[in-house]
């Protein structure tokens, strides 16, 4: 491929007018990232802020679970005593990890941590590696997603295979999925460690882990690899990782086999990464003290003043995230607002998810609220309401009767949540992961 | 009573962009209107069912060049599927098989199966948005997504005129178009997917599908209500896409 440096710039015209994604170049023509650098800051500044870390900074990409994991590792790092710095989340680009690091930075250029968890956008991993010289780097999964960004997904797969050359202590690789479980250990300079899900727990989930087909390989499905970290057992948000000489028990913030996935590759990580440091009762307790990360089952009021009906929110941005999430429900929702915007172009994907887990839905909304209700007409599921207005849609949900079990259930892409915490009064709190 | 059969080739491999709504639209519009309805999956190497409709969907270009063999194949049996009358509707990528080559800006290009009267080259420009366009028989609404233009062969023409959005079957005289059709062969890059945002598509694919297994088709009144749902999102994404900039540029 040799895409130059241009970049697909996408301007949504969304409500909120707000949220804009940044160009991204496509990996493997020229540089443009370093040159980005270059131009505006003295070009050894990131690198020596890098340095700083006397315990080196890990890098966490993928498809689906970045934020969650990235949380978790640094939680876990944060209870074995360790003074953590992390991008908050979302400032995945080079851009956003730039300015986070700078303003933590002291005059003297150091950042006052001793470690760096990094969430970092895949197209821009290999170059950031570059320049940062991560000692851990974890690669959750390859699913379909923004094709329109990355059109092909094994793209995604070779950038994140790519930037993993770089880790210099540990790569931490799903073995759950097709592209990634066929890594080519020759070509890199760290030692793998393999993450997954037991064949069971695998295979009773309804849809598995969504990872992508693998289509290049003449084998769609996974290489046999042996886990380092596996989850061995699953029940609610009650997790159990078996590494390689101990059983970790661990309660993760939110249910899902793909959540508990996530607490594997994040536990394999920080093992690696601490070596003979590494403890699991500061692992279960980093896990516990870990809140629900913005949007991923987080409960909000849903009326001002009462505590009486909390929503919970769930956030989908692809086709493998909705379905997920709609599979770690205990069972169909009571009370449900799924809503769609123009901040997701392309929704083909709707007809590749299940929608079997739900038996209705109260209101359809955002701007691209027909279509979803076309989708879910075809799938058999009543819809009370479609109305593309969010302010409308919150209405009628708060005029509706209270639920028996509390809790309402919104099922929102991110701009959508972002409107949707708003429209209830908590707009404002980007939750920094500390 | 006979059924309506329809089969989709390599669903795991070509059906990145929601293909099997395709499939499940056609299936359930026939039904409602009364037909038994089969629906069989070939992968490479299957033994290829008699078949009404033939969906393919779309794929990366490595999935393209892991199918192209066993495609190529079946090239007879689709040839004298569409002698008989039969339908085939391919997108995407799985369109671009159907042509004679795939000219790729890096690597080897790849040779079609020639069944259908263009090549297509992978451009640099990326054509990203919605996309209205106007056929013989309706108004086409939906998403497109790909880097490629069409090369038609002497005496073909584009199926449909796009009046918003680029398309990638450009008239002779440059003007926009997209899709090709051959007897009931239908070629397009058009996602969403297609069928559920174009009921009438749909019904047309069903009633020449039908019409050539010498059953009839007459869409059902049961569909009111999710045809309602699919008018009210072509007339949002008409709006955006006439009206807005369309949502992703290069
Ligand atoms: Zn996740």
């Amino acid at each position: 491929m040799s895409k130059g440096s241009s970049g697909i710039r996408y301007v949504p015209a969304i409500a909120a007018g707000k949220a804009v994604r940044v160009a991204t170049r496509l990996r493997g023509g020229g540089s443009a990232f370093p040159g980005y650098l270059t131009n505006r800051l003295a070009p050894s500044l990131l690198a020596t802020l890098a340095e700083g870390f006397q315990d080196g900074i890990v890098f966490v990409l993928g498809s689906n679970g970045k934020t969650t994991t990235t949380h978790m590792v640094s939680e876990i790092l944060r209870a074995h005593g360790l003074k953590v710095f992390t991008n908050p989340t979302g400032a995945n680009l080079p851009q956003g990890v730039t300015s986070a690091l700078l303003a933590d930075a002291t005059l003297t250029g150091k950042v006052k941590a001793d470690v760096a968890v990094l969430e970092v956008d895949e197209a821009y991993a290999a170059d950031l590696a570059d320049i940062l010289h991560p000692r851990v780097i974890i690669a959750l999964n390859v699913q379909v997603d923004q094709l329109y960004r990355f059109y092909e997904t094994e793209r995604v797969a070779d950038m994140m295979l790519d930037a993993a050359t770089r880790a210099s202590v540990a790569v931490v690789v799903n073995r759950d999925d097709p592209y990634l479980s066929k890594i080519d250990e020759s070509s890199l300079a760290a030692p793998v460690a393999f993450f997954g899900a037991s064949r069971e727990l695998v295979a009773q989930s309804a849809h598995g882990l969504v990872n992508a087909a693998d289509t290049r390989s003449g084998n769609a499905g996974v290489a046999d690899r042996e886990a380092t970290a596996e989850v061995v057992a699953l029940d609610g948000r009650d997790v159990s990782v078996q590494l390689p000489e101990v059983r970790v028990d661990l309660t993760i913030p939110a249910r899902g086999l793909h959540y508990a996935v996530d607490a594997a590759a994040a536990t394999a990580a920080v093992a690696a990464l601490l070596g003979s440091r590494f403890r699991t009762d500061a692992t279960a307790q980093g896990f516990s003290r870990m809140a629900p990360a913005y949007g991923r089952g987080e409960l909000v009021p849903l009326r001002p003043g009462r505590t009486d009906e909390q929503v919970e929110f769930v956030m989908f941005k692809n086709g493998p995230s909705l379905q997920l999430n709609l599979d770690a429900l205990e069972s169909a929702p009571e009370r449900l607002l799924m809503a769609i915007d123009e901040g997701t172009p392309d929704v083909s994907w709707l007809y590749d998810v299940d929608l079997d887990k739900l038996d209705h839905v109260d209101v359809v909304t955002g701007e691209k609220a027909y279509q979803l209700a076309t989708r879910l007409a075809y799938a058999g599921i009543p819809i009370g309401l479609v109305e593309p207005d969010m302010e409308r849609a919150v209405q009628h949900m708060r005029a509706l009767p209270t639920t028996t079990s509390g809790r309402q259930t919104w099922f929102v892409n991110y701009e959508l949540m972002m409107i949707g915490r708003r429209l209830l009064g908590h707009g404002d709190q980007e939750v920094a992961r500390r | 009573m006979t059924a309506l059969r329809i089969v989709q080739l390599y669903p795991v491999l070509l059906g990145v962009t929601g293909d099997r709504g395709n499939v499940d639209v056609l299936a359930q519009r026939a039904r409602r209107a009364g037909l038994d309805v089969t629906i069989d999956s070939v992968s490479p190497g299957d033994d290829l069912p008699d078949a009404d409709i033939i969906v393919l969907g779309n794929g990366p270009l490595s999935a393209l060049r892991s199918v192209v063999d066993d495609l190529r194949d079946r090239e007879p049996a689709l040839r004298a599927h569409l002698e008989r009358g039969g339908v085939i509707l391919a997108i995407g990528g799985g369109a671009e098989l159907l042509g004679s080559r795939i000219g790729v800006l890096d690597g080897d290009d790849l040779d079609g199966i020639g069944l259908l009267p263009y090549r297509v080259d992978r451009s640099r420009d990326r054509r990203v948005g919605y996309i209205v366009a106007e056929a013989p028989e309706g108004r086409i609404v939906g998403f497109e997504d790909h880097a490629s233009v069409y090369r038609l062969a002497d005496g073909a023409g584009p199926y449909a005129q796009v009046t918003a959005g680029k398309g990638g079957v450009p008239y002779a005289d440059g003007r926009a178009g997209e899709g090709v059709r051959v007897r009931n062969a239908f070629a397009l890059n058009v996602q969403g997917p297609l069928l559920p945002l174009n009921a009438w598509f749909a019904d047309l694919l069903l009633a020449e599908a039908a019409s050539a297994a010498g059953l009839s088709y007459e869409r059902s009144g049961e569909l009111d209500l999710v045809d309602g749902y699919a008018d009210g999102a072509r007339a949002a994404i008409e709006e955006r896409a006439t009206k807005h900039f369309t949502a992703i540029d290069l």
